[in-house]
């Protein structure tokens, strides 16, 4: 089951995180959006990635949350029950419902991106793009976009190791945290650039990015099946949230 | 390709022949290049040596259509390649289309890094990255593969990822990837740097393969020594210019033997102690090294040697404090610096003089001895140059300065000869020679066996056994000698096997005696070697 899940071609796992996203936000009901949420987590599981998805979603959604509910629930002005109350500052019923269904959708999304991120192999989906009839630019531009932050961060960890040898940058805490930041930043942007600089010419000289035909030696496992769900959810997408949110028939 | 009023049909039976009257940088006040005559026939091998900054990249350059860079290098001369003839001038110089160069031209630079793409997971995806791009069918990129993997060792490798590669198995790769792309032209800016003698007996039987097929070479390199047999035309690029290589001049300085030193004395105090040590990084699946056994005296220099791969960086970052032992014992009872194997990663500031003092305390006495360090080193005149600026000769000692303003007893040094030229070895040679004096030790790895035979009172070696075994699967039965040879000297040499895919140290006694005489014991002093 996990390896049939990892092994799902790029495109059908975007094109089921859209039509989810897109029908959970348009009905905008409390348990669909529960039941999504809860489905994500034990694909996850699944997958053996449902440690990552929940400290990632968590570290994401309680912020949110709470800077949700400063905003709707202290500030509600309608006339529900009051929960508890400090002073001028209340919280009410109605302020709550409203946060809470604003999370609801925004952990929607935020659950089902963080998931297709963790499921999605980063080199499958530039190969699935290259593969693809998009213009070789788009390839070009999602792996520039996607190797970048791991190779900066290989970057930094080498300068902090050279700094480390020079006893710099080695304190502790949040003001060594500080001073490394210090330390790092500039050299890191600096050797990025030189890198960016040096690197391009050869890229160039090897043909990248390709202006014509192009392969990929890495295959992307696809079936017809998978083009026929990525087709009925492209669909859906449009056709399911247009039924939810279009008043038909006159009604309002 | 290029502007066609420039290229013009020409018949002519090299494969590339360069009449280069002058070549000036934008910001530079003298030519770099001038009058230099190259002719390339098909499968001929030419070595043009030079020290840094000699300008042999700034050839190499030239050659990969990649120099000069239109509207602002200066260039006059006449490139004619496949029939195509370019002329630059000072009024116009020709455009080039670098990709489709470097189908004729394939250009492989001194930090064979910056080659490799860094968007690709595997090293089998990386060989092809070019072939890729030209939309070649993925049945005759996998055989081509095969066939690459078969030839250079690379079947351990294929499955790697590139990001992840020693400095030698990089070059390799790198090199295999170029010769993938099957270009008519080849040059190679110091090939064998950082090679293990396996991956340079493959590079070298690579060479005489890629000849045989028509292929023309230009290797550009510190000296002619290492090719003095096989090559068609040896040049010394000096004052900007070519002149033959005179093979009796070749190199007297560039191994010139450092004056003798410190006798190791019996009673010598241990500065470094591996115990039944086990190295390895987190998240790894298993361990680089284990079992380590290792001691490092005062006055004593050691060096290390072993496949690209097998952990010569990891023991140095360990002893340097970098990496916490998974197991065992390991004790440093000095103050150590360590040499890293890429300077890039080593300097960050903005001149010389900043970079050396960097993280020194502001009244420490050694931010006192900044202008004496360089001034050792022969670095005094760029004190306030950018180190990205120097030739990489230059850098390596700027890197190696930043390490010697600290005044380390224990010195440890990752492949210290790569990038330097004769003068920067010389120097080289005085620093090992001023900390063991002074009753420190040197720990050193590298892949130049001159230097380590004519440097170390002991060389140890790194072996990972499951390596030769695999890489001899499908070679041929040349590359399978030298193969075999490799692997029926790690027997010799090796008491017991090790796991496969796990560095061990191999051995506890001097090594060299094929190369120097007898083994020497650790006590003798380095005069009597």
């Amino acid at each position: 089951m996990k390896r049939r899940i990892t092994e799902l071609h790029p495109f059908t796992v975007l094109c089921l995180a859209l039509f989810t996203v897109a029908v959970a936000t348009a009905a905008n009901v409390w348990w669909l959006s529960c039941a999504v949420i809860v489905l994500c987590m034990a694909i996850g599981a699944v997958a053996g990635k449902a440690r990552k998805l929940a400290a990632l979603s968590g570290a994401i959604m309680l912020p949110t949350l709470l800077s949700l509910l400063m905003i709707h629930g202290l500030a509600s002005r309608d006339s529900s029950p009051v929960i508890a109350a400090w002073g001028p500052l209340n919280l009410n019923f109605g302020g709550v419902e409203i946060a809470t269904a604003l999370a609801l959708r925004t952990g929607v999304l935020v659950v089902v991106g963080l998931l297709c991120g963790l499921l999605i192999d980063k080199h499958q989906l530039v190969a699935a793009i290259d593969l693809s009839p998009a213009p070789p630019q788009a390839g070009y531009l999602l792996a520039s976009t996607l190797f970048l932050l791991p190779q900066m961060m290989e970057k930094q960890h080498a300068i902090g190791e050279a700094q480390a040898l020079r006893k710099a940058g080695t304190g502790r805490g949040l003001a060594g945290w500080l001073q490394r930041l210090r330390l790092r930043a500039v050299p890191l942007v600096l050797s990025s650039v030189q890198d960016a600089h040096d690197r391009s010419v050869h890229l160039a000289a090897r043909g990248f990015p390709a202006r014509g035909e192009h392969s990929r030696l890495r295959q992307v496992a696809d079936s017809r099946i998978q083009r026929g769900v990525r087709w009925v959810a492209l669909v859906c997408s449009v056709l399911v949230p247009a039924a939810i949110l279009v008043p038909f028939g006159g009604a309002a | 390709m290029m502007n066609m009023e420039h290229r013009a049909p020409v018949e002519s039976t090299s494969a590339l022949d360069l009449s280069l009257a002058s070549f000036r940088y934008e910001d530079s006040e003298s030519d770099i290049l001038h009058g230099i005559e190259l002719e390339l026939p098909p499968g001929s091998l030419t070595v043009i040596a030079g020290a840094s900054g000699s300008g042999k990249s700034t050839l190499g350059g030239v050659l990969a259509g990649m120099l000069p860079r239109q509207g602002t290098d200066l260039c006059e001369g006449t490139l004619i390649q496949a029939g195509q003839r370019i002329d630059y001038s000072p009024e116009h110089s020709p455009r080039i289309d670098i990709a489709g160069w470097a189908r004729h031209v394939g250009l492989l630079p001194q930090d064979a890094g910056l080659y490799l793409s860094r968007i690709r997971q595997t090293v089998a995806e990386e060989l092809v990255f070019s072939l890729e791009n030209e939309g070649m069918p993925r049945e005759e990129m996998s055989a081509l593969i095969n066939e690459l993997s078969a030839r250079l060792f690379l079947g351990h490798l294929l499955e790697r990822d590139p990001s992840r590669l020693s400095g030698g198995q990089e070059r390799l790769v790198a090199m295999a990837a170029l010769s993938a792309a099957k270009p008519s032209i080849i040059v190679l800016d110091e090939p064998l740097a950082g090679l293990d003698s396996m991956a340079t007996s493959a590079v070298t039987a690579m060479i005489t393969r890629l000849r045989a097929g028509g292929t023309a070479l230009v290797v550009l390199a510190r000296t002619t020594e290492a090719w003095e047999a096989e090559a068609d035309a040896l040049w010394n690029l000096e004052d900007g210019t070519l002149r033959p290589a005179a093979e009796t001049a070749r190199i007297t300085s560039l191994h010139a033997r450092p004056k003798e030193s410190s006798v190791v004395a019996a009673s010598a105090k241990p500065l470094l102690a591996f115990a039944g040590v086990q190295l390895g990084y987190k998240g790894a699946s298993a361990p680089v090294l284990s079992n380590l056994d290792l001691e490092v005296h005062e006055g004593e220099c050691v060096g290390l040697v072993g496949a690209n791969g097998t952990g010569k960086t990891t023991l140095l970052k360990a002893a340097a404090g970098l990496l916490k032992p998974v197991a065992g014992k390991m004790r440093v009872a000095a103050g150590s610096g360590l040499l890293l194997q890429n300077p890039a990663d080593q300097l960050f500031e903005r001149t010389v003089a900043r970079e050396v003092a960097f993280g020194i305390p502001k009244k420490s006495i050694q931010r006192a001895s900044v202008p004496m360090v360089l001034e050792q080193l022969g670095l005094e005149s760029y004190a306030q140059t950018h180190p990205y600026e120097l030739q990489a000769s230059a850098r390596r000692l700027v890197a190696l300065a930043t390490v010697l303003v600290r005044e380390p007893r224990l010195l440890l040094l990752d492949e210290p000869t790569e990038a330097l030229d004769s003068a920067g070895l010389r120097i080289l040679h005085e620093v090992i020679d001023s900390v063991l004096e002074r009753g420190g030790a040197v720990l050193f790895s590298s892949h130049d066996e001159r230097f380590t035979a004519r440097t170390a009172h002991k060389v140890h070696e790194l072996r990972n056994s499951g390596r030769a075994h695999e890489d001899l699967d499908g070679a041929s039965p040349a590359d399978a000698a030298v193969a075999g040879a490799f692997r029926t000297m790690g027997k010799l040499k090796s008491p017991k096997q090790p796991e496969a895919g796990i560095g061990h140290l191999a051995s506890i006694v001097p090594i060299l005696t094929s190369e120097t005489g007898p083994a020497v014991p650790p006590t003798c002093p380095r005069s009597l070697q």
